[in-house]
């Protein structure tokens, strides 16, 4: 079991290592820099040298990247180059519970909405009423989220004035204020799983439904509603709970249109404000974070499905 | 998904005769996937044929027509530079559906073979192959596209590699799953002893039945395709205006949601109704292909 | 704009409140003391902008949409408009800028006299009791430092070019400091002022030697609002001075500032009141709020210009007839209209209205600058060497067009314009980090941009088109501009300035480096319970005499 975790740290840390390169070749090959962004229209050559060095930037690449490893690692994840913020501060103090807020949040409602949606439409299988299910399901990840959430804005916070349209209050301070205040994003971010989970929940569902241990169930007369929550239900866990695993790291990752559009101070907005900026110190801390996220998911998963099926608890 | 599959038990081997004709009446079977079907054959004859279908040039700019509402002369009326935006919808499932198809193809060829490779040869190649598949998921997709697209410069050619890098991923790691269910199968390990070349296997055996999660896969990975364009355009590095593309006619749209709602929404509605064409689809694939589905029936 | 000649206007108040002072300087008459030279007695009293008649409402907390993106709130090493509306809440110049509605002013802020001993040296008087927020006294060693920092060549702030002929700075007593300068120095009053709060702006020694490179992040100034914290991405809390020296100022007690990087939301929690004002408002959005009874809007003909510039250095337009045909061949009433919604003037020169009496209000009757002449685009076309199309590359990077990016619209519409002369550029999309960077290198056939919030022709045209300056993108060299901007610079008599610039700005365009855009309108919107809210055409959002109804 030790040296089984031993393995799981270690390869995460390796995944990390990889990400970390990967973002800070990707940025660093990417043309401008962050200097010339302070500089705007200001550019200056002499200034632009002189902070091109305070800030490290001239060194060779592998210099700045092994000191910043270096650093990261001993806990020190450096400064923002454009605004001198702890990057510490700024990713894990302020950004990450902003995003987990917020997908916790989604997921809520993706679930509440999705399979209840998936249930009737594999249950009313082929009728209309199942094309509707689906339909509406569909059709919440069939637009943009960026463009979604303008909409939601407009309508919901701009014409009916039912929501604040911006901004983040943090629910651990005031919680109704909070949920208020993330509920528009919520939803524009839950849209996408809403129907992802819908349609995993019908196509487990159906095929559990045509299992011989559901007919049977069914022959010794148990209600059907019995069968479907108790016993076809417990074996769509298995697949529902492998998408969302998958997906619950996604949608860390899908908060970056949703946290732009709704300005919440998350670490898609820290991640996409900092890649154009080329601000590679503050990237890389984003990058990894959410890759640990990734990995810590995939983990717990994992454990969820030695749970959920007694036979990989007798394998393990 | 990806996940349900790699959960699913591996399908029986694929007979090959009139496998596709099955396939085919498997999916026409289904009404939803008819209706995805031909939506979205719908949308590839408007974009085979827009410059016949087309009313106006769509980078024909009229200032006196600007953000006019659908008209006669407009059906669907105009946007801020007063280009025709029934025209510019036409041109633009051109490339809406290049970038999607295009993108998902590449990603996945590279995907399957990482897939391939790491479920096959196992060992340390697997590992290391499955550790830069962990890492490049890892990233977020949108981010991914938007630092490789700064890398390799603007252009709809590096947009559809920057999009199918982040497709590369969750096709390698289904693939490998898959492939590792197929491989413990009895008849693959008969096959072997009895002497079958290993491409031979992979070619008869493992790849037809990773087969349909993969295409059901695809499928819905053209929508995430298109949607992730949309995005980069709302990011600002897209593709380049005035090209007739739907992601940067909604981005840009997005500023006159409420003095010209169209221009934003006629573009939103399109792409809307070609996802869930797609998605319906894949659903119509995964059903029809997948042979326990038949079972229920 | 109006037709009123401001500049005079300031010239004869700047020359009578000089001669209130002992030494007729130039004896050049009312345009002689135009800028630069004055000592002006009291400070306006700013409140009455609440003319309404109704006391003034104290205290609240205003929340405002910050639309554009801020570096540091380090006045000396600010190259952001959105960082400058903070600063400018929370430091102050020797010199204000002021807005009357009609001209532009520059007075006293910390400074309490200004004495012009001789045409290079200047004697200020400071204000007696001005604290910084950490409760360091501002005297005249403060003044001295602070001047120093920008000026140093060690500290390479980007805004030491304003005070490159400072030869000395001197202590005189505890509230009198000299400014010493090589040659006489038109642009002075804008310089003081910063511009808009850079240059000229007093900060505080103890807190820049104590905080180093954070102070832009904790910055410490003796403005009528207090730092209190700066969360990334997210927002911006200022606080009320209870000592600030504008005795009853400021009337707020908190400022909320919420950076919002997605434009179109701003506007929307504008409209739905979640917050009472922007910082800017892209002209995409402008007629949407122009239709709201509950919004405001702050914006008029600023001191800006748009322009497309066209490299010298390399690739088609090195052909001097190449680019004068562009120039001929762009409808700026079509880039008014569509680029910027009506919220624009055509640019015939780079000098703005704004800028009296540089400015020519009949400008666009006299035959001078660039205008939309298809035939004489054709006959420079054909004067061209390459008679091929041509296919310039043309780099963009997305954005509103607000104050400052100008996006792609720009590139857009002169598609088609240029289309007509057998040029077709090739629009490279980028973000803004790379574009910066090919603008900065000359990675580029063509661009467009903007100089936006300078009231001085001496800052819109001289560091820009120079030869060799830093601004100076396209790399245009024209040794006889240089001159006439140079001469221009050391010259205090505003007839002779106007003389020189004219010629100055006639070779600029005749040489087309660049070719015209606009003159935009640059806008704040408030829900209408702010009041009090005194507009300065240079892109400020000055909260002192803000109060909530």
């Amino acid at each position: 079991m030790l040296n089984r975790l031993f393995a799981q740290v270690g390869q995460t840390a390796l995944v990390l290592f990889f990400v970390s390169v990967a973002s800070f070749v990707f940025l660093k090959l990417a043309p401008g820099d962050p200097v010339s962004l302070m500089l705007g229209s200001d550019y200056n050559k002499d200034s632009y040298d002189k902070l091109f060095t305070e800030l490290g930037l001239d060194r060779p690449w592998a210099a700045q990247y092994a000191s910043w490893l270096g650093d990261f690692v001993t806990g020190d994840w450096g400064r923002s180059f454009v605004s001198n913020e702890d990057i510490f501060r700024l990713a894990v103090m302020q950004a990450l519970p902003v995003t987990l807020c917020l997908a916790a949040y989604a997921l809520v409602l993706a679930l509440l909405i999705g399979i209840p949606a998936g249930v009737l439409s594999a249950l009313k299988r082929d009728t209309w009423m199942d094309l509707c299910a689906t339909g509406v399901a569909v059709f919440g990840n069939a637009f943009p989220s960026f463009y979604l959430g303008i909409v939601l804005i407009w309508v919901f916070g701009v014409g009916l004035g039912w929501f604040p349209t911006l901004g983040f209050v943090a629910p651990w301070e005031n919680l109704l204020e909070g949920l208020w205040y993330l509920t528009l994003p919520a939803i524009t971010l839950a849209a996408w799983y809403i129907g992802l989970i819908a349609r995993v929940t019908r196509a487990s569902l159906l095929d559990v439904l045509g299992h011989s241990y559901i007919l049977a169930a069914r022959a010794r007369g148990e209600g059907s509603a019995r069968v479907v929550w108790v016993h076809a239900m417990r074996n769509v866990l298995m697949p529902l709970t492998t998408t969302i695993g998958l997906q619950l790291g996604g949608m860390l990752r899908g908060a970056v249109m949703t946290e732009v559009v709704f300005a919440l101070p998350g670490l898609g907005m820290m991640i996409t404000a900092a890649t154009l900026n080329r601000e590679y110190t503050v990237v890389q801390a984003g990058v990894m974070l959410s890759g640990l996220l990734f990995v810590i998911v995939n983990l717990v998963v994992d454990q969820l499905y030695t749970w959920l099926d007694p036979r990989l608890r007798r394998l393990a | 998904m990806s996940a349900p599959r790699s959960m699913q038990v591996p399908a029986v081997p694929a007979t090959r005769s009139g496998a596709l004709a099955e396939g085919w009446s498997a999916v026409w079977a289904q009404r939803s996937a008819r209706w995805g079907m031909g939506i979205v054959l719908a949308y590839v004859l408007a974009a085979l044929f827009a410059p016949w279908l087309a009313t106006h040039d769509p980078v024909a700019q009229a200032v006196e027509a600007a953000m006019q509402a659908p008209s006669t002369a407009h059906w669907l009326g105009t946007d801020s530079f007063g280009q025709d935006i029934y025209s510019r919808l036409l041109y633009g499932a051109r490339l809406a559906l290049a970038i999607g198809f295009g993108s998902v193809l590449l990603g996945m060829v590279a995907g399957v073979a990482l897939g391939l490779i790491a479920g096959l040869a196992g060992g340390r190649i697997e590992w290391a192959i499955m550790r830069v598949v962990d890492g490049l998921l890892a990233f977020p997709e949108l981010i991914l596209a938007m630092a490789f697209l700064a890398v390799l410069g603007p252009g709809v050619d590096n947009l559809v590699y920057a999009l199918a890098l982040s497709f590369v991923g969750p096709f390698a790691r289904t693939v490998r799953s898959d492939v590792l269910q197929v491989r413990a199968q009895p008849y693959v390990e008969a096959a072997r002893l009895m002497g079958v070349p290993m491409r031979e296997i992979v070619l008869r055996h493992v790849l037809l039945n990773v087969a349909p999660g993969i295409v059901v896969q695809a499928g819905i990975r053209v929508s995430i395709a298109i949607l992730l364009e949309s995005g980069l355009s709302f990011l600002g590095v897209g593709v380049v205006p005035p090209t007739p593309d739907w992601g940067l006619m909604i981005a840009e749209g997005r500023a006159f949601i409420t003095m010209a709602p169209w221009i934003s929404g006629i573009p939103g509605l399109a792409l809307a109704i070609l996802l869930v064409a797609l998605n319906l689809l894949a659903d119509g694939l995964r059903d029809a292909l997948d042979p326990r589905s038949g079972e229920t029936r | 704009m109006s037709k009123i000649d401001h500049r005079s206007l300031l010239a004869a108040k700047l020359a009578k409140d000089f001669s209130r002072g002992r030494r007729a300087l130039l004896g050049a008459g009312a345009a002689a003391g135009a800028l630069g030279l004055a000592g002006i007695g009291s400070t306006a009293l700013v409140s009455d902008a609440h003319a309404q008649g109704q006391p003034v409402k104290r205290g609240g907390t205003i929340r405002l949409g910050w639309i554009d993106a801020l570096d540091t709130l380090d006045p000396h090493f600010t190259s952001s408009l959105g960082s400058i509306k903070v600063i400018n809440n929370v430091f102050n110049g020797l010199l204000k800028v002021t807005w009357d509605g009609k001209k532009v002013g520059f007075e006293p802020d910390l400074a309490e006299k200004w004495d012009a001993v001789s045409d290079r040296v200047h004697v200020f008087r400071l204000r007696k009791g001005v604290k910084f927020h950490n409760g360091d006294p501002l005297n005249a060693e403060a003044v001295k430092w602070s001047v120093e920092r920008v000026r140093d060549p060690a500290n390479k702030s980007q805004h030491a070019y304003h005070f490159e002929d400072l030869t000395s700075v001197d202590v005189v007593d505890e509230f009198t400091v000299r400014l010493t300068f090589s040659k006489p120095y038109a642009f002075l009053p804008v310089a003081l002022t910063g511009s808009t709060g850079r240059a000229g702006t007093i900060v505080c020694r103890s807190a820049i030697e104590k905080l180093g490179r954070d102070y832009g992040r904790n910055p410490v100034g003796t403005g009528p609002f207090k730092f209190v914290s700066w969360r990334e991405n997210d927002s911006i809390v200022l606080e009320r001075n209870p000592d600030y020296f504008e005795k009853g100022l400021p009337y707020l007690d908190r400022v909320e500032i919420r950076l919002i990087r997605e434009p179109s939301s701003g506007v929307a929690a504008l409209l739905a009141g979640q917050v009472d004002g922007l910082s800017l408002v892209p002209f995409q959005f402008v007629p949407e709020l122009r239709k709201s009874p509950n919004i405001a809007l702050y914006g008029q003909v600023e001191g800006n210009y748009s322009y497309v510039g066209m490299n010298n250095r390399k690739g088609p337009f090195m052909d001097v007839n190449l680019r004068r045909a562009v120039a001929h061949a762009i409808d700026r009433d079509v880039i008014v209209k569509q680029g910027y919604f009506g919220e624009a003037i055509p640019a015939f020169t780079p000098i703005s209205p704004p800028m009296t009496p540089f400015y020519d209000v009949n400008i666009a009757k006299s035959s001078r600058g660039h205008r939309l002449d298809l035939k004489k685009a054709m006959e420079f076309r054909k004067k061209a060497a390459d008679q091929s199309e041509v296919t310039p590359v043309y780099i963009v990077a997305e954005g509103f067009t607000g104050s400052g990016g100008s996006g792609t619209r720009i590139s857009q519409l002169l598609g088609p314009m240029l289309a007509k002369i057998g040029v077709k550029p090739k629009v490279e999309l980028s973000d803004r980090a790379a574009w910066l960077k090919r603008r900065n290198t000359g990675d580029f056939d063509m661009f467009d941009e903007a100089w936006i919030a300078d009231l001085d022709p001496h800052e819109t045209i001289t560091p820009e088109w120079s030869t060799g300056r830093q601004w100076n993108f396209v790399g245009y060299s024209n040794p006889e501009f240089d001159k006439l901007v140079a001469e221009a610079s050391d010259t205090l008599d505003t007839k002779r300035r106007i003389v020189l610039y004219n010629r100055a700005v006639d070779v600029l365009l005749d040489d087309a480096p660049l070719a015209m855009l606009a003159h935009r309108k640059v806008f704040k919107a408030f829900t209408r319970r702010v009041r009090g809210f005194q507009y300065i055409p240079v892109d400020l959002l000055n909260l002192h005499t803000v109060s909530l109804g």
